[in-house]
C-alpha cells in the first residue's frame, strides 16, 4: 500500500534558519495493514501523514501510495488522488459548520470527478457505519466531540479509500469516547481498510498490528 | 465549476448572512442609482431629440449667405444653384423652399370646436416641396388647387403641442389633435399686415387655408403650403418668385454632411444649422448630466467592491481550516478559486438584480407622480425613462462584474490555501 523512501522534508524556521523534520524516513506498509506512528510532539508526524496523503509536497524522496507516484504530481493529479484513494480523520474533526453532518460527509463528492448519483444514500450509509444514522440532520454545534469524531470518519470513508490516515484522532476525546473510536478504527481494519494513525495514546498503539517511533527524521 | 459545488455556495452564504446582505446592499444602491440615472437621461434625451428639437440629422439646411461678393453668381439660391447642389456627391436628393414674401394675416371670427374664437394674427407662410412632406399630408394632394380654391396647408407638430399645453388651457380653448385640426378652414389675406409701416403696394389677396395634417417639417410660427402656391402668391403681389428662400438638401447618409456643409460653403452658400445646434447643446447637456451621475454610480459599485473584497478576505482568513478539508478531501486549488468567485458572482447577480429592479420600480413611481402632480406643459413626456434591454442586462452585469472585480484576490487567496500548515495540530 506504501513505499516510502528517503523521504526529507526542512522547513524555514525564519531566524532559526532551516529544521530538518524528516530526514531519510522509509516506510513500507501492506494492505490491511494497521499502523501507528509514535514520536515525541514536534517529531514530525504529522508531517509524515501529509506527505503520505499528498497534502504536503515541498519534501524530497519517493513515495508511492496504492500503486500511486506522488512526488511530481500535478495539483489536480494529487487533488483526484486525495479524493479517491485516501481518507484524513484530524485530531480536531474540521468539519465545516453551520452545515449537517450529512453534508459534512458528502464534503468530498463536491470536488468528485464524477460525484456519485446516489451520493446522499452513500453519505447516510456511512454515517450509519460509524454509528451515527439517526444524527444525519444535526449540525457540528449539535453534536459531542465523539460523535464529531464519528462524523469526521464517515466523511473520511464516504469515496470508500484505501488507505485511512489518522492524526492524533483521539487527542481531543475522552477516555470512554476514545475507546470507541479505537474500537470502530478496529472494525475498519477488520473489514480491509488500510490505516496509519500518529498518535500519542497508548490505546491506539495496543490496537495497530504495528508500531513505528519516529525520531531523529526516521522511522523505527 | 462542478455543478455539485453550488450547495456549497449557498451553504457558505447563508451562513454569513449580515455580511452577505451588507455586500448585496451595497451593490443594489450602486447598480439602482446607475440603471435609474442612466434611463432617465435616456428618456429626456429621447424627448429632446424627437419632441423639443427634432432634428434629421441627414438633411441640411441650405440659405443663402448674409453676406456675399457674388462673384460667379455665389450666394443666390436659384434654380442654377439648386442644380448644382443636387450634383453634388453624397446628396441624393434637394427640396426648395420659397417664403411667401408678402405680409399675411388671419382674421377668425366663429366656431372653433364648439367654443366662439375671435382671433386676428400675423401669418408667415413658406412653401415647399410636395416630397418634403408627403409623409404628413392626411388629407387630399399637396399641390396649387388654383387661385379659387382652399390654400393645403401644413401646421407645425410642435406648434400644436405649444397650443394644447400652454395657450389653450389659459384661454379655456378646446385641446385638439392633428387629426381633428385635418380638414379645418380658416380665412388668409395675403399682402396685408397689422403691423407695417408702409402699406403693401398691391390690394390684399383674399384666399382660405385648409389644414391637411401636422407635420415636424412645418413652419413653427406659421404654415406650410406647397410651393407653387407660394410662387403664385409672390408673382400676384409683384414679389420674387424665382429665389428660394432655402434648400433642404437631404444627404445619402448622415456621415455625408460633412463633406456637403463644406461643399455648400464653397459655393457661396451658407447653413442654417440653428436648431442642429440648439439639439447639439441641449443633447450635450443632457449627455453631461447623466454621465457625471452614471460615474457617480460606477463609484458607488466601485466602493461596493472593495466592501466584498474586505469581506471575502476576512471570511477566507476565518474559513482558513475549512478551506484546507476541502484541499484535504480533494479540491484542487482551482476549485477553491471558484468556489469563492462562485459566492461572490451570486451576490453579484441578486444585487444586480434588486438593483435594476429597484431602479424601475423607481422609474415607474416617478413617472406616476410626475403624471400626476405636475401641470400639462409643452413636450411634457408620458414617461421620462427609456428603458432599453441592454441597460437592464448591464445592470445585472455591473453587479457581476463588481462582485468578480471584489473577489477576486480573495479567491486567489483561498486558492492558495496550505492544506498541510492550516490542518496541522
Amino acid at each position: 500500500m506504501i513505499d516510502a523512501k528517503g523521504v526529507c522534508r526542512v522547513f524555514d524556521d525564519g531566524e532559526r534558519g532551516r529544521l530538518t523534520v524528516l530526514d531519510g524516513a522509509t516506510l513500507q506498509v501492506a494492505d490491511g495493514e494497521f499502523v501507528a506512528v509514535v514520536g515525541r510532539s514536534g517529531s514530525g508526524k504529522s508531517t509524515l501523514l501529509h506527505v503520505l496523503g499528498g497534502l504536503d509536497t515541498g519534501y524530497r524522496g519517493e513515495v508511492t501510495v496504492a500503486g500511486v507516484r506522488l512526488d511530481g504530481l500535478s495539483d489536480a493529479a494529487l487533488s483526484r488522488f486525495r479524493n479517491e484513494t485516501v481518507g484524513f480523520v484530524f485530531q480536531s474533526f474540521h468539519l465545516v459548520s453551520g452545515v449537517s453532518a450529512l453534508e459534512n460527509v458528502m464534503l468530498p463528492a463536491r470536488f468528485a470527478a464524477s460525484p456519485p448519483a446516489d451520493l446522499e444514500a452513500r453519505a447516510r450509509a456511512a454515517l450509519e457505519r460509524v454509528g451515527l444514522p439517526s444524527h444525519a440532520a444535526r449540525s457540528p454545534g449539535q453534536l459531542s466531540g465523539g460523535e464529531r469524531q464519528r462524523v469526521a470518519i464517515a466523511r473520511a470513508l464516504f469515496a470508500s479509500p484505501r488507505l485511512l490516515l489518522c492524526d492524533e484522532p483521539t487527542g481531543n476525546l475522552d477516555a470512554a469516547t476514545a475507546d470507541d473510536i479505537v474500537a470502530l478504527f478496529k472494525q475498519l481494519n477488520a473489514s480491509g481498510l488500510t490505516i496509519v494513525a500518529v498518535t500519542h495514546e497508548d490505546r491506539l498503539r495496543a490496537a495497530a498490528s504495528r508500531v513505528l517511533t519516529l525520531s531523529g527524521g526516521r522511522l523505527s | 465549476m462542478s455543478a455539485s459545488v453550488w450547495p456549497l455556495v449557498r451553504l457558505s452564504l447563508s451562513r454569513d448572512r449580515r455580511s452577505a446582505l451588507s455586500s448585496t446592499f451595497g451593490l443594489a444602491v450602486g447598480v439602482a442609482s446607475l440603471v435609474f440615472f442612466v434611463s432617465l437621461g435616456l428618456g429626456v434625451g429621447r424627448v429632446v431629440r424627437e419632441k423639443v428639437f427634432p432634428v434629421d440629422s441627414s438633411l441640411v439646411e441650405v440659405v443663402p449667405a448674409s453676406f456675399s461678393l457674388g462673384l460667379l453668381g455665389g450666394g443666390k439660391l436659384d434654380d442654377t444653384a439648386v442644380a448644382r447642389l443636387e450634383a453634388l456627391p453624397g446628396v441624393s436628393r434637394v427640396f426648395k423652399k420659397m417664403n411667401v414674401r408678402a405680409p399675411a394675416v388671419t382674421i377668425y371670427r366663429g366656431d372653433f370646436f364648439g367654443r366662439p374664437l375671435h382671433m386676428g394674427l400675423e401669418v408667415l407662410a413658406v412653401g415647399v416641396e410636395p416630397d418634403f412632406v408627403k409623409r404628413d399630408v392626411l388629407m387630399g394632394e399637396f399641390v396649387d388647387p388654383g387661385p379659387d380654391k382652399p390654400i393645403p396647408a401644413l401646421a407645425s407638430t410642435r406648434l400644436l403641442e405649444i397650443y394644447n399645453k400652454s395657450f389653450a388651457p389659459q384661454r379655456s380653448l378646446p385641446q385638439l389633435s392633428g387629426q381633428m385640426l385635418t380638414g379645418f378652414v380658416f380665412p388668409i389675406d395675403f399682402n396685408r399686415s397689422f403691423v407695417t409701416a408702409t402699406p403693401p403696394s398691391a390690394s390684399s389677396i383674399p384666399a382660405q387655408a385648409q389644414l391637411v395634417g401636422v407635420s415636424d417639417r412645418a413652419l413653427l410660427a406659421g404654415v406650410t403650403i406647397p410651393l407653387d402656391v407660394a410662387r403664385r402668391l409672390n408673382r400676384t403681389a409683384n414679389l420674387d418668385d424665382v429665389t428660394f428662400t432655402a434648400v433642404t438638401v437631404q444627404t445619402a447618409d448622415p456621415s455625408a454632411v460633412p463633406l456637403v456643409v463644406e461643399a455648400v460653403k464653397a459655393m457661396g452658400l451658407s447653413v442654417d444649422d440653428q436648431e442642429r445646434r440648439m439639439a447639439e447643446n441641449a443633447g450635450a447637456a443632457v449627455a453631461i448630466s447623466t454621465s457625471s451621475l452614471a460615474l457617480l454610480s460606477v463609484l458607488i459599485c466601485v466602493l461596493a467592491a472593495f466592501n466584498i473584497a474586505h469581506a471575502f478576505s476576512a471570511a477566507v482568513r476565518a474559513r482558513e481550516k475549512e478551506l484546507g478539508v476541502m484541499r484535504a478531501v480533494g479540491a484542487t486549488r482551482a476549485a477553491l478559486f471558484r468556489l469563492v468567485l462562485a459566492e461572490a458572482l451570486l451576490l453579484g447577480l441578486v444585487g444586480g438584480l434588486v438593483g435594476t429592479l429597484v431602479a424601475l420600480a423607481a422609474g415607474l413611481a416617478l413617472d406616476a407622480t410626475a403624471t400626476s402632480l405636475l401641470p400639462p406643459f409643452p413636450f411634457k413626456p408620458e414617461s421620462w425613462f427609456l428603458r432599453p434591454p441592454w441597460l437592464l442586462a448591464g445592470g445585472v452585469g455591473l453587479g457581476v462584474l463588481a462582485a468578480a472585480g471584489g473577489a477576486f484576490f480573495p479567491a486567489r487567496r483561498a486558492a492558495a490555501t496550505d492544506p498541510a500548515r492550516v490542518l496541522a495540530g
